[in-house]
């Protein structure tokens, strides 16, 4: 390993050993290169599913590059490989700095860096083919699942071993964020996607129903939580002070910021199940410990912005703190916004629109963006060793975004705000405004475009940015500097507390934190202790206390042929722009049916309630058109309704049904315990008779004749069956003859 | 008897008090050494870390 090898020591006036040693800045100038690049691309994804909200044409026709598989693709990409990648190459340079130590493996930082672009690559390739787990930001199948694993583990390894190998005795706040970031990610990733393989590429979530919702949202705000808020903090508690020129405003503060936020964040999740067949009390936990979450991000907030004080002059001139202000101001703006929208009556607006988009935009490219573009300027001239090539470029940059993202969060803002209001709009007969769903999407389509305009801005700011770093870039020196530092090693650790002390240390918080802060394994043991235990009492209630989950007598498991239906429902990420919960509310019920209820989704692994309605909800879909409305319906869309923006779907009336595979499905689900009885012997007996039984009606209507081993009769199968098993008088008859009743 | 069965039976509303009484009780605790006038010096040297890439600002253990 390279660290031995270029650590020497050497003794110095005074006799103290010194070791020598250098700071690895080369995996960090691979990151940066990374972050680009898939940032880069991560966004011209998110700008071609932008253009198809606002024309459906831009799906141009080709199953990988529908909406629904390609909204996947860009979350993924901005999320993990962009500010991933973005937080891994601050995260390199800072930590060995802030520790004196370079990291603890060279073979682990490469390993790392190689593993997680592969992962990308899998991500890039996979989703766009439709194999997705259909949960949000953790779609990629379980082979990927165990990749991502495996990387994490190197990473947090590599990142532990340097906090062992320190020659500074105190750990910066940074450092504690980091490590609440990676042992965090860890438990979310592995406890959110534990699932049954059914092939290759094929997997169900082991939870069903509540109990999958309540598991994808406590991982999937904490996603947001310590994927692109604490890693970030910890950049900024390191890249502020040395842009600035100054320490942080209030150290004091920043411990503060740290642990609030480790204790509230793990809560929150349930606010994005309001209304839904959640729990009430989990979701009124969620909403308070959201609230709360909003004084120690705006103390952290404005512990960035003060770190400035005394240097706001240096603001006019530099592009860098111009980046981190707007940067910090963004997260201000999207901390407040964020316990805002989880409380219930505004949520109640808010969810399944717009609003939740434009928030999101505003955290992720004002605060993630920004705090990202900030530190690699800064960093440009010192891991190249040369000078910026355009301080002007920078400039542009900057404005360009600014303007960019006040052009896309204020049009999408309007968008979510009048979406939800139409949806609720009662006239004076007392019978809903805009009956028509697709009248609530064409008022949009004018935000859309303002949408397009906006994120086109924030990407031209991108290319500018590209272009500032390859120049950088084609100026470094033709061989790259080392420099040798030279720290002591640190002595071994004795108590501080004399040893009178030592029998009561236990119950002193001074002490204890004084001890185990030194031991950075205990620290890291004890922050992920904070969450799990956390998690676990918002867990252990929602999974083992039955009153949380009434089941309902009627409801019985889908059929073969409905899941293998379900299964391309999943694979075209229809999820992604339909909901299938009806809240409890009246606008809710006028339009769409009975409002859904828990008992309904306990066979459902994984569950597919959605966040987002830029189509109807389906919850009630079931009986509500004949089968050949739907076989028109999914061959071309804008024929039933001129001005919808759903894309079409031919290809289902020509792809021929796998049948091998429908058994293999059917074992899978009854591994986790879906009562499937006899059918787990005839699965594909009875697919192919019911499909038999939907394709004779389609031709017996006037549709197209042999269509009974296409996946057009599977998906219409399932649309059929969807939210009917709460008004059947008795069980749907599974086992048996296998005849839809 | 299932374990869904025990939890449910147990009566286990108690856990909600008992995770705030907790969870307050070591915020309580952290806030009183964050602002223990002896750990005043400590977070003013630590604020530096950032400012000195080169320079351990605590490099050794304090001699007892």
């Amino acid at each position: 390993m390279a660290d031995s090898a270029s650590t020497g020591t050497v003794q110095d006036g005074t006799g103290v050993i010194m070791e020598e040693f250098s700071y690895d800045d080369a995996i960090v100038r691979k990151f940066l290169f990374a972050t680009v690049i898939w940032g880069t691309v991560g966004m011209l994804v998110g700008l071609l599913i932008a253009l198809q909200m606002a024309d459906p044409r831009f799906n141009l026709g080709l199953s990988f590059t529908s909406f629904g598989r390609l909204r996947p693709l860009h979350t993924n990409a901005v999320i993990f490989a962009f500010a991933g990648n973005a937080f891994f190459c601050g995260a390199y340079y800072s930590t060995q700095r802030l520790l004196k130590a370079r990291m603890f493996s060279d073979a682990l930082s490469k390993f790392h860096f190689w593993g997680w672009q592969a992962i990308i690559v899998a991500a890039a390739v996979t989703l766009p083919l439709g194999l997705t787990q259909a949960k949000e930001y953790a779609e990629l199948e379980w082979p990927i699942d165990l990749a991502i694993a495996v990387v994490w583990v190197a990473f947090a390894i590599n990142f532990i071993g340097t906090m062992i190998r320190r020659r500074e005795r105190h750990l910066y706040v940074a450092i504690w964020f980091y490590i609440a970031s990676i042992v965090t990610v860890a438990v979310l990733h592995i406890f959110n996607n534990l699932s049954v393989p059914a092939g290759a590429f094929k997997s169900y979530s082991l939870y069903a129903g509540v109990q999958d919702a309540f598991m994808q949202w406590w991982y999937g705000h904490n996603a947001v939580a310590f994927f692109l808020t604490t890693p970030f903090l910890g950049l900024m508690y390191y890249f502020m002070p040395k842009a600035a020129g100054g320490p942080v405003f209030s150290y004091r503060l920043s411990i503060l910021h740290f642990w609030s936020l480790v204790f509230l964040y793990i809560w929150a999740g349930p606010h994005h199940l309001h209304y839904t067949a959640l729990p009430e009390w989990a979701s009124t936990v969620g909403m308070l410990f959201s609230v709360m979450l909003w004084a120690p991000s705006w103390g952290g907030m404005i512990n960035g912005l003060l770190t400035l004080r005394g240097a706001w002059q240096k603001v006019v001139d530099d592009p860098i703190l111009k980046f981190f202000v707007v940067g910090i101001t963004a997260y201000g703006m999207s901390t407040f916004e964020g316990p805002m929208l989880s409380i219930k009556s505004v949520n109640a607006l808010a969810h399944y629109t717009d609003w939740i988009i434009a928030h999101v935009h505003t955290g992720a490219l004002g605060w993630n963006g920004f705090m990202t573009f900030g530190m690699i300027y800064w960093l440009l001239p010192r891991i190249f060793q040369t000078k910026l090539f355009s301080k002007k470029l920078a400039e542009l940059h900057f404005w360009i975004g600014t303007f960019g993202i006040i052009l896309y969060v204020v049009a999408i803002y309007s968008a979510g705000v009048t979406q939800g209001l139409m949806w609720r709009a009662f006239d004076a007969t007392g019978r809903l405004t805009y009956p028509d769903f697709v009248e609530t999407v064409t008022r949009l389509i004018p935000m859309y475009w303002t949408r397009v305009a906006g994120g086109s801005l924030f990407i031209v700011g991108m290319l500018l940015f590209s272009y500032n770093i390859l120049r950088t870039w084609q100026s470094r020196p033709a061989r790259y500097d080392v420099p040798v530092v030279k720290a002591p090693r640190l002595t071994p650790v004795h108590r501080e507390d004399g040893p009178k002390a030592a029998p009561i240390a236990g119950l002193l918080p001074a002490a204890v934190h004084r001890s185990w802060e030194r031991k950075p394994i205990l620290f890291t043991v004890l922050t992920a202790l904070t969450v799990i235990v956390a998690s676990l009492f918002e867990i252990i209630p929602t999974f083992l206390i039955k009153s949380n989950v009434p089941t309902i007598a009627s409801v019985t498991p889908y059929t073969p042929l409905e899941l293998y239906g379900r299964d391309i429902y999943i694979r075209e990420g229809c999820v992604n722009c339909h909901s299938q919960m009806i809240r409890p509310l009246r606008y809710e019920t006028e339009r769409y049916g009975e409002y859904s209820k828990p008992g309904e989704s306990v066979y459902e692994h994984p569950f597919l309630w959605g966040s987002r309605r830029i189509g109807p909800d389906l919850a009630r879909e079931g009986g509500k058109y004949p089968n050949l409305w739907h076989v028109r319906h999914f061959a071309n869309p804008q024929e039933i309704a001129a001005n919808s923006i759903m894309p079409s779907y031919p290809q289902f009336a020509t792809t021929p049904i796998p049948w091998a595979v429908i058994p293999k499905r059917v074992d899978a689900m009854a591994m986790l315990g879906v009562p499937y009885g006899e059918a787990i012997n005839n699965a594909e007996a009875m697919a192919r008779t019911q499909a038999a039984a939907i394709a004779a009606d389609i031709e017996a209507s006037g549709g197209p004749a042999g269509l009974e081993d296409r996946e057009i009769v599977a998906i219409i199968a399932y649309m059929q069956r969807l939210g009917r098993d709460i008004s059947a008088p008795t069980a749907v008859a599974l086992v048996g003859d296998g005849e839809q009743p | 008897m299932k374990l869904s069965d025990i939890m449910s039976n147990a009566g286990l509303s108690v856990f909600a008090e008992v995770a705030l009484v907790l969870f307050v009780l070591a915020f309580l605790g952290i806030i009183w050494w964050v602002f223990r006038p002896g750990n005043a010096r400590r977070w003013e040297s630590d604020a530096q870390m950032p400012l000195d890439d080169l320079h351990p600002q605590q490099p050794r253990q304090r001699e007892e």
